[in-house]
């Protein structure tokens, strides 16, 4: 018989060697989201390949304040791996700091991003050039919220002093996820903004 | 119950010579003999993939009834089976003929893709199907005639055998599918996306019925049609006929309405906007029907409680088209008056007193 | 050591009503019970839709509802049945067999678990609500858009988008969660290479499902931004295409055809070892074969749209053809499998083997239907309505039937009645041949599908009646079944451990397993753990053991 302790690994807890079961939780999770705006990017490019005047006459977009916004979003993925990198070392005020700076950007990020829907000339139901872009700056935008409402618990229980060098997986799961987020921003302005 | 090898044998052999007569000498297994050159192409394709399938089938359910009969578990006896994890030899076999197989028949199935779906230049007769909810028009461009279908049997599409035909299918609101059982074809019918097919027909004199194959609403189940084949001298006949027939059809009459005008209109295909209308008895009238259907034509015309047609509304009226039609005096009475494209479900009550 | 006085209902001084445990648990092999009873359910739900559709189609005429309606019956039934039916039955035998086989305590993420589960039956009631606010969705379980655009339907269909987000959401969740629980909670010496078949063919599924189901709510959420929001994707007036919505359609679509199977053809492959007393043959082949379906599974969608005539034909037909392959392999194995066995027909073994001789059928018309020019023929007849239930009904609905009657003894400790079992399995496979295989003689006569009534002219009828009379055998075969587990569950538990002589971990604890499953594991050296232990490993033909077999029915 096998010994009996080790074949009862508790559920939820990563009872063996290797990434922790909720990063592996968060991993398979991005995979889906990918995805998911996999769809989207689908979407867009099987009806732009339809068009031969691409984006339609009368859609003006905003190139310098989404290039601001970029600019914005991928520093705060540097300012959330500062983060992390300060937990993992099991500085807690260094990884709050960096967090706070990180919810900041992504706050400034969601401000502009509604800044720029109000300013704009088109809405959604202006075509289906105005139906994508509203489309997927949209779901990007509510996974921006998403990330910034999660780094906040995150946050919360960083100030309130939880967290270590060894166990900090809500830090790490979080940062994953603001990476992500980070690169579907750079998958968005390229095809949006720069592939025109 | 335990069987004697020799019955089993027996049962196992009555058991797959069934399946063979069943599968094999089954003539309902196979689809009707086609009506176009293309559909025999497809049905001599479906047959050369019959011919494996059946032979998988019956090894198949034989092997299973084989092993079920064979190597059932006698009463008492608990020894254990040998233990066979796999044979390499074995399974390498059943992996590479399968996969030989499958390639040979989409080999087979591409040459006739090709011989089916390819378009001569020069089609002797060019036609524009167009669907919509729940009809469909053929229009002849090159004879300048265009019919759209009116009640439950749908438009006729005359057709020359012998001839390359090409069909053009565009849609005007939903994706409909048209599909002919004889033909054995179909194609979906697809807004904003033109799609073509070439036809040659066989036998002349002979009448196909065909139908939606794509779900568009709830008049999908009854959006047929029929198509009348005709050797290419009767079918040049026909279309000088028909081509005096419309010249001879006096153009509607403009203005110089007599008695009160209804106004009517309909913005879907399932009903009219007004499901009453009155007029007044023994005195002509005039209906002004406004159609706001995105796709699909309608009309004005009126049938009595047993159902006879008393008044055909003509010419339709196209999508954002008013047309005027003036209708003949009514006796007193309740009447039903309907669209003839949609007559199943475009209905209303016209009371005439 | 002292592991079972961890569990937490042991130390509780209080008990909470039945009710509110059920509730509220978090346990897998309770959520997994709780999906099994939603499903079936839902199974009798749709079942009763599908009596209607097949008491209207009996005889020419509409006699019994409208064609609206007639439209709203299929979609419901077809949305229901692989939505809340079969995946969630699937999802329900992971739920409950997964960490069990494993010899995990729990599934990776319990409450997350319990989240996919109750998420269903709120789906579920959102989507059936529309039949009483004006009519249910009513464009196919397809929802081919421009008919499923607010100028052509009515709001059923924004109930049906709802729900549909929230079942996408459930099993983009579970499947999460199944391949946590795979990867991170196997026990000791449980290597992916001697996991049972069935978590394999569940694992394979999870990926199929995290990486299809996505992209399908990013599909749906589309249709729902242009049916409320002025979106155009499929509008094809304002520069949409309606095109666009088949494909992210198909692209789930067809994994979606290998989600609903494999876990069945892994149910299959539990049970026809143990009840031939031999291991899987071809184990690794197996696995091989379920990783190429999910695989290919990816390059195949559009084979339901050869007729749009906007795909590339020739590529889909190959890569469709070539998934015979793998199938064609798994078929061999089952029979290699039984082979100079001895088969003892318990019921789970007969549905194991009416699922090999049915789900045949199925899979053979699929490897016609890979061929374009036959496709154009028979695509959207009744030849269609054939294949998939010959694959959905023929081949996971006998791979859940099988299942349940497996692994009852494990959940409630006691065996369904073999008799009753028996009257439910023949009249099912007698049913089950006689609704669904003229169904592809009336395709090859020319009926499509989706219509709610048809010309006397067309010499449809007869073959409709006959299909009409099986769907009522079908139907009075739930019945035994039913009153099965009704009076199993009135009798005595006395079903022991292992009641099959099984092979793998489930059967090593309790019946059923105590919270946190096991209180011991043996050790796990190859695929059949149990058996080694029972045999010793490696055996080729080793003595019985006389405790096991005393519990065995001989062959009747």
């Amino acid at each position: 018989m096998a010994g009996r302790a080790e074949a009862l690994p508790a559920p939820g807890h990563g009872a063996r060697q290797g990434i922790d079961t909720a990063l592996v939780g968060m991993l398979l999770f991005i995979a889906s989201e990918i995805m998911f705006f996999a769809g989207l990017f689908g979407a867009y490019f099987n009806i732009r390949a339809e068009h031969t005047v691409w984006p339609p006459q009368g859609f003006e977009l905003d190139l310098g304040l989404a290039a601001v916004l970029t600019v914005i979003l991928v520093s705060s993925s540097f300012t959330m791996q500062y983060a992390v990198s300060c937990i993992r070392k099991g500085d807690r005020t260094g990884m709050v700091r960096a967090m706070t700076v990180t919810v900041i950007l992504g706050v400034i990020f969601l401000c502009g991003q509604l800044y720029d829907y109000a300013s704009l000339g088109f809405g959604i139901s202006s075509g289906v050039y105005g139906t994508l872009f509203f489309t997927m700056t949209g779901f990007h935008g509510a996974h921006v919220l998403g990330g910034v409402i999660g780094m906040s618990v995150v946050l919360l229980r960083g100030i309130n002093g939880q967290f270590s060098a060894r166990h900090h997986t809500a830090v790490e799961a979080v940062s994953i996820y603001w990476h992500f987020v980070d690169v579907v921003w750079i998958g968005l302005f390229s095809t949006l903004y720069l592939l025109r | 119950m335990q069987l004697s090898p020799r019955v089993r044998s027996v049962v196992t052999v009555a058991g797959l010579a069934g399946a063979v007569l069943l599968l094999g000498g089954c003539s309902a297994l196979y689809p009707p003999n086609a009506a176009s050159s293309q559909g025999a192409d497809i049905r001599t394709l479906y047959s050369i993939f019959m011919v494996p399938m059946i032979a998988i089938f019956v090894l198949v359910e034989g092997l299973i009834v084989w092993s079920v009969l064979r190597y059932r578990r006698r009463k008492g006896d608990d020894e254990l089976p040998v233990q066979t994890h796999g044979n390499n030899l074995l399974e390498i076999t059943w992996t590479v003929l399968p996969t030989l197989l499958v390639l040979v028949l989409f080999f087979v199935s591409w040459q006739t893709l090709n011989k089916v779906d390819a378009e001569p230049a020069n089609p002797a007769v060019t036609v524009d199907v167009t669907g919509f909810q729940w009809q469909w028009t053929f229009a002849y461009p090159q004879y300048n005639l265009s019919y759209t279908g009116i009640g439950d049997q749908g438009p006729v599409l005359v057709l020359p055998v012998d001839e390359v035909i090409h069909v053009r299918l565009h849609s005007n609101d939903v994706i409909h599918s048209f599909y002919v059982p004889d033909f054995l074809f179909k194609r979906d019918v697809i807004p904003g996306q033109v799609n073509n097919f070439d036809l040659n027909l066989k036998d002349a004199g002979v009448t196909y019925t065909g139908q939606c194959a794509q779900l568009c609403g709830m008049g999908h189940y009854q959006m047929r049609f029929t198509v009348q084949t005709m050797t290419p001298a009767n079918f040049q006949a026909w279309v000088q006929a028909e081509q005096a027939k419309a010249k001879a059809t006096p153009a509607p009459a403009a203005g110089g309405q007599a008695g009160p005008t209804l106004q009517l209109s309909a913005s879907s295909t399932t009903s009219f906007d007004e499901t009453s209308l009155s007029a007044p008895a023994g005195q002509p009238f005039t209906v002004q029907l406004t159609n706001k259907t995105a796709g699909a034509p309608h009309n004005f015309s009126i049938k009595d409680a047993s159902g006879k047609v008393l008044f055909t509304g003509l010419p339709l009226a196209q999508p954002g088209q008013t047309v005027s039609y003036s209708v003949p005096a009514l006796p007193a009475g309740t009447y039903t008056f309907f669209c003839s494209v949609h007559p199943t479900n475009m209905t209303g009550t016209l009371t005439v007193k | 050591m002292a592991t079972t006085v961890l569990a937490p209902g042991a130390t509780r001084t209080y008990r909470r009503s039945a009710l509110y445990e059920w509730l509220t648990t978090t346990d897998h092999k309770k959520i997994g019970i709780l999906y099994l009873t939603n499903s079936f359910l839902f199974f009798l739900l749709a079942g009763l839709l599908a009596l209607v559709i097949r008491s209207e189609l009996a005889v020419p005429g509409l006699q019994f509802v409208n064609s609206s309606t007639y439209n709203q019956l299929f979609t419901m039934h077809g949305t229901t049945m692989i939505f809340l039916v079969l995946m969630p039955f699937l999802a329900g035998l992971g739920n409950y067999a997964v960490p069990l086989q494993i010899g995990a305590a729990d599934m990776a993420f319990p409450r997350i678990n319990a989240l996919s589960f109750w998420m269903l039956p709120l789906g579920g009631i959102l989507m059936f609500s529309g039949f009483f606010f004006g009519g249910a969705a009513a464009e196919g379980w397809t929802s081919y858009s421009p008919l499923a655009q607010a100028k052509y339907s009515g709001s059923g269909t924004d109930l049906w988008i709802v729900a549909l987000l929230l079942i996408g959401t459930s099993s983009i969740l579970g499947s999460i969660n199944f391949l946590a629980t795979i990867f991170k909670l196997r026990a000791p010496g449980m290597t992916l290479l001697r996991m049972p078949v069935f978590v394999w063919t569940v694992m394979v599924t999870s990926l199929l499902i995290l990486l299809a189901t996505p992209v399908f709510t990013s599909g749906v959420f589309m249709l729902y931004i242009d049916r409320n929001f002025g979106g155009a994707f499929f509008d094809p007036a304002s520069g949409g295409n309606p095109i666009l919505w088949q494909n992210l359609f198909w692209f789930f679509g067809h994994p979606e055809v290998y989600i609903l199977i494999l876990p069945a053809m892994g149910v299959i492959s539990e049970v026809v070892p143990v009840f031939s007393r031999k291991p899987i043959f071809g184990y690794k082949a197996f696995i091989f074969a379920t990783l190429l379906i999910g695989g290919l599974g990816f390059s195949v969608w559009a084979h339901h749209m050869f007729t749009t005539g906007a795909v590339y034909l020739p590529f889909f037909s190959l890569t469709t053809s070539l998934i015979g392959v793998p199938t064609g392999i798994k078929f061999f194995n089952w029979i290699a499998t039984m082979w100079r066995g001895k088969i003892s027909f318990a019921t789970p073994m007969l549905f194991a083997v009416g699922f090999l001789s049915t789900f045949l059928v199925g899979g053979l018309d699929g490897a016609i239907l890979a061929s374009p020019p036959v496709d154009f023929a028979l695509h959207d007849t009744y030849w269609i309505v054939a294949h998939i239930h010959f694959v959905f009904f023929g081949g996971t609905m006998f791979g859940v039937f099988a299942a349940a009657y497996y692994w009852f003894p494990k959940m409630f400790g006691a065996r369904l009645d073999e008799g009753l079992g028996k009257i439910h399995f023949v009249l099912m496979l007698i049913g089950t041949w006689v609704t669904f295989f003229p169904m592809h003689l009336l395709g090859l006569e020319g009926m499509p599908r989706r219509i709610a009534d048809y010309s006397p002219a067309a010499g449809w009828t007869d073959l409709n009646t006959v299909e009409t009379i099986g769907s009522f055998i079908i139907a009075i075969s739930v019945l035994p079944f039913m009153w099965n587990v009704f009076v199993t569950l009135r009798g005595p538990r006395d079903a022991g451990d292992d009641p099959w002589d099984g092979y793998t971990l489930e059967w090593a604890t309790t019946s059923p397993p105590p919270p946190y499953n096991f209180d011991h594991l043996p050790p796990i050296r190859s695929e059949r753990p149990l058996f080694d232990l029972k045999y010793g490993h490696g055996a080729r033909r080793a003595l019985p053991s006389a405790s096991v077999a005393t519990t065995q029915e001989g062959a009747s």
